[in-house]
């Protein structure tokens, strides 16, 4: 039960850390402003989601013996609460989680990963040209990856 | 009752990085007169956590207390993520062969960057964070919830994040604007593989077609928006069923292993 425990505090409080940073970013960013409570319906919606998720993923665990990562179950309880004709709330799910913008969302999350970086910052600092050479090479291999298929359906199709 | 609010600090620590780097706010400026580059708040976060652990500001417990911490906020990540898939499904309807099938050539990273993270750069785990995806939001997501963001995999995706930030517009420009030149792919072919998750690299991988291509510039927008929109649709999953056990595989493979966890240091 403990990890439940802990796990309700972080959500509830990453959910008000987030409400607030997306407050400040609309601030900031001088557009419309989204008051701290204005984002309360979205992440209502998704901490419910999330719990729900992780019930199911507990229920798979126990019953099924099945394991597969949380994120999976997550993604499968938003996918259904958002396609439209399908979910009554989809509507209410598209308005409100826009309200809420992708990088105030992502704030919370690094600055708790800065916290924690420090522990590994040597294997981290090490690693830095690397990293950033292997990240320029995934835009080489994504994009070639992408026109070569492309190209050859295209062909194949006689579009082009 | 009283355990769980022990770890306060963390918390308030967490609280105030935030705001700081709300307040510092996203930063724009442009690199030789046409790249965008953007600093966002999260970027401010990491530096700032990183800098206060150079100056020893935050105690090792602390840290060990934050880690697990990551793993759960980053649920708020994953909800956000999926939300664009379900009113974008239809999309995947309506698009030909070509603009589906070429979402899985995004997979195409796996074989070009992780042989030069392994065998040029000698990366361990790292590489696998760094070289399945092109390391925007939902891989951020997706090694959060599988490795957590402070595991060597979760370097790999950070430095990732951060490069592409940096760069992504810029790199991702120049390579449209060499490819498009050399005139191996038909200007529609460069439209779909625009595509590919992020919306400033897409504009800044697109406007090189465009420009050389001005009377096929309606279909070619149309071709990598759609594009984009199957990705933000398909990238979760792909990520989570294909990207990241083709990576762990082709891994343990250049690296001679049995299992993901030891790899025996041999010469």
């Amino acid at each position: 039960m403990s990890v439940w425990a802990i796990r309700i505090k972080v959500l509830l409080l990453s959910g008000i850390f987030v409400s607030i940073a997306n407050w400040i970013s609309t601030v900031r960013a001088g557009g419309e402003v989204v008051l701290p409570w204005e984002a309360f319906p979205a992440l209502i919606t998704m901490f419910i989601a999330i719990v729900v998720g992780c019930l199911v993923q507990d229920l798979f665990q126990k019953v099924f013996h099945i394991t597969a990562p949380s994120i999976l179950f997550i993604s499968l309880v938003v996918v259904l609460i958002s396609i439209p004709g399908l979910s009554p709330i989809a509507a209410f799910v598209e308005e409100s989680f826009n309200k809420v913008g992708l990088l105030p969302l992502c704030t919370p999350i690094l600055a708790y990963a800065g916290i924690s970086i420090g522990k590994d910052l040597d294997a981290f600092k090490k690693q830095g040209v690397a990293i950033v050479c292997t990240a320029l090479c995934t835009f080489v291999g994504t994009y070639i990856g992408s026109a070569i298929i492309a190209e050859i359906i295209l062909r194949v199709t006689g579009v082009i | 009752m009283k355990d769980l609010f022990k770890d306060w600090r963390v918390h308030v620590l967490c609280l105030a990085l935030t705001v700081v780097a709300e307040l510092i706010a996203t930063q724009k400026f442009t690199l030789f007169g046409k790249f965008g580059v953007s600093l966002f708040p999260m970027l401010y976060a990491l530096i700032l956590g990183i800098l206060l652990a150079i100056f020893k500001a935050i105690p090792k417990s602390m840290m060990e207390t934050a880690s697990p911490y990551i793993g759960i906020s980053v649920m708020f990540l994953t909800a956000k993520v999926s939300a664009s898939i379900g009113p974008n499904l239809e999309a995947i309807l309506k698009a030909g062969p070509a603009l589906i099938l070429q979402e899985f050539g995004n997979l195409g990273t796996i074989f070009f960057a992780l042989p030069v993270a392994v065998f040029v750069f000698k990366m361990g785990r790292a590489a696998v964070g760094c070289s399945f995806s092109i390391s925007r939001e939902g891989s951020l997501a997706i090694i959060g919830d599988l490795y957590g963001l402070d595991s060597e995999e979760g370097q790999g995706v950070m430095g990732g994040y951060i490069t592409g930030t940096l760069l992504g517009t810029l790199f991702n420009g120049l390579m449209a604007s060499l490819l498009c030149s050399l005139g191996i792919f038909h200007p529609y072919s460069l439209a779909m593989a625009a595509g590919t998750g992020s919306a400033s690299m897409m504009s800044a991988a697109l406007a090189p077609v465009v420009d050389a291509f001005p009377e096929m510039a309606e279909q070619v927008e149309a071709y990598a928006a759609t594009s984009q929109v199957l990705s933000s649709v398909d990238g979760l999953y792909m990520g989570l069923f294909l990207a990241i056990p083709i990576t762990n595989w082709l891994y343990r493979i250049f690296k001679g292993e049995k299992k993901p966890e030891k790899k025996t240091a041999a010469k």
